[in-house]
């Protein structure tokens, strides 16, 4: 196509000035924030590394990043096993399979804010659904008190974020399947394979590749985690349930500790980016797999 | 004998057809049984959320919890979302949210179309670069430029405006980008080189070829960019302090801080701000499942 020499340069225009005004901008000037006492209302006052230095020996820190860990190690594993679970029943040809597939991505779509609400409230200690039917059909005496427990506070919350985020990776587990060859399962059928040693010789390796992008994915997710810790239980109790992002958010706006709050941003970002280099280097590998 | 011989194999012909039958029937309600495990999983949820704003209060918390709500067609069944309606405000938080996500999509579609046009279609110095730069930085983490976005939008005396929750989304929208210049490079060349020797200009080839015949991947990319807008939380409880001003889910964070145990009325809310998303999810499945399976949401 023929075109003035800056059509081109006019076209791109409203979004390179996005991209630079609210991307690169701003993280450059978290970069230089990151190292700087930064407390909003007086000038940013340079501290070289004094954040970094603080961070590493902050007691907080270490436990939120801990925390962080302890989400990432429930919500990955719980997030890949049930949505590939999911996939695989979704992939079956049975009348009315369509239904249940839309149902199952239906979480994915709604606000955390919202549905957090709702499992507040089953959560609740006293008057919660949940321990009562522990305490009623599980004969569990003493029922934890779940988001105000210092133990279970995080779990709860990586269960709500494993039942909302499923549905997505759940999408590209049936993606995945579905290029699969249906002659290799009737080769194995033939051969005398039964299902199960059809899954661990056929559909795991097979998926391998995608199995292993989702797995970055999720782990970025589980890194950024924000909404269903601000929305269910502000971080409480007592730090026990703030994450990376959260605390980020916290000293930002909470605290007002803007450089700070920066040096910690550079670290999640480091650990984002690490992740998304990797999945970047595999994608190329899982084009060339599908060929 | 004859005969005697023939019923037996057609009996134990149709056994083999019955067995063959139970087996199936077996198989698929095995599968159904699972399927309507986790489907009962995904949807209590929702479900209990609806019972609950069914109840009256004393209902909400009394032992045993029912699923089946006290209220359900009695007198003051609806009470609940009356409430949180008109004297909580809801109903003009449901149109600012309605407002702010659909100038963001809209708003969207404008950018992205013209950038993935001519990434698709153009060939210019630094479009690798520029495309490049785009899509790299999707991965710079929200709480990364939140800080500095922030102090931005005070200076220019945008905080209390709906500017910070349009402006950005719409002007940085890499995965729309990627999106429409995917689909742009599917035109064929020949509708193009027709238009140019009918002496249309670049733009009137934008805008009268490329934007009609995408209107199913615009479609797409207006419902992502709105429900991606819709749900937005950070944004919206940094930005915005004026109650008339707020979206929906600063509506529920707010109302929870003041309202905590009102369950009744927390969930009116809830339901409030999850049911226009799940309402287009149900009438534009499709075009919804298929922009998050390329794009992804944020």
């Amino acid at each position: 196509m023929r075109h003035g020499k800056i059509t081109p340069y006019l076209f791109i225009l409203p979004t390179i000035i996005g991209v630079f005004v609210f991307r690169l901008g701003p993280t450059a000037v978290a970069a230089y924030a990151s190292f700087t006492r930064w407390n909003v209302r007086t000038p940013p006052e340079f501290l070289a590394l004094g954040n970094y230095i603080e961070l590493i020996n902050n007691e907080t820190f270490w436990l939120v990043f801990r925390n962080t860990l302890l989400f990432t190690a429930i919500f990955v594993p719980g997030v890949m096993i049930i949505s590939l679970l999911m996939a695989m029943m979704v992939n079956q040809k049975l009348p009315g399979i369509a239904f249940f597939r839309g149902l199952y991505f239906l979480p994915y779509i709604t606000a955390m804010v919202a549905v957090a609400m709702v499992w507040r409230w089953i959560f609740a200690t006293r008057f919660g659904v949940l321990n009562y039917v522990l305490t009623n059909f599980f004969m569990v005496a003493d029922p934890p008190a779940w988001l105000a427990d210092k133990t279970w506070a995080l779990p709860s919350l990586a269960i709500v974020a494993i039942w909302k985020q499923v549905g997505f990776q759940m999408l590209i587990f049936l993606a995945g399947l579905q290029g699969i060859p249906a002659t290799l399962y009737e080769a194995a059928a033939i051969d005398g394979a039964s299902k199960t040693k059809q899954f661990f010789n056929i559909t795991l390796p097979l998926l391998s590749p995608i199995t292993f992008f989702i797995f970055i994915i999720t782990v970025i997710d589980a890194f950024k985690t924000f909404e269903v810790t601000f929305a269910m239980t502000g971080g409480g109790p007592n730090n026990a349930s703030t994450t990376l992002a959260f605390y980020i958010y916290q000293n930002a706006f909470t605290f007002g500790r803007m450089g700070y709050a920066s040096a910690l941003a550079m670290f999640l970002m480091l650990i984002v980016g690490a992740a998304t280099f990797i999945s970047f280097r595999l994608k190329d590998r899982l084009v060339d797999y599908a060929l | 004998m004859t005969t005697n011989y023939s019923t037996s194999s057609n009996t134990t012909f149709l056994n083999k057809v019955q067995s063959m039958i139970n087996l199936r029937l077996l198989r698929s309600s095995m599968a159904y049984v699972f399927l309507i495990v986790f489907a009962f999983t995904t949807i209590f949820p929702f479900l209990w959320m609806i019972s609950t704003t069914l109840k009256s209060r004393g209902a909400i918390f009394s032992l045993p919890p029912t699923l089946i709500p006290d209220l359900l067609f009695q007198e003051g069944m609806w009470d609940a979302y009356v409430e949180v309606w008109t004297q909580h405000n809801f109903l003009r938080y449901t149109l600012n949210s309605f407002f702010v996500a659909g100038a963001a999509a809209v708003g969207q579609l404008v950018t992205a179309s013209m950038a993935g046009f001519a990434f698709a279609r153009m060939k210019f110095r630094g479009s690798g670069f520029f495309f490049a730069l785009l899509l790299s930085t999707t991965i710079i983490p929200v709480e990364v430029v939140i800080i500095p976005e922030f102090l931005l939008m005070a200076r220019l005396n945008w905080l209390d405006t709906y500017l910070p929750l349009i402006v950005p989304s719409f002007l940085a929208a890499s995965f729309g980008t990627f999106m429409l210049r995917e689909f742009f490079a599917t035109v064929p060349e020949a509708l193009v080189e027709a238009a140019v020797l009918d002496g249309a200009t670049t733009f009137q080839i934008y805008k009268d070829i490329f934007l009609p015949i995408s209107i199913p991947a615009m479609t797409t990319l207006f419902l992502i960019a709105f429900i991606n807008n819709w749900n937005e939380l950070l944004r919206p409880v940094l930005y915005i302090s004026t109650p008339e001003l707020r979206t929906v889910t600063i509506g529920i964070t707010t109302f929870q801080n003041e309202f905590g145990a009102q369950w009744n009325l927390l969930l009116a809310a809830a339901v409030i701000s999850v049911l226009p998303l799940i309402i287009i999810y149900i009438f534009a499945q499709r075009y919804v499942v298929e922009g998050i399976a390329t794009t992804g949401l944020k």
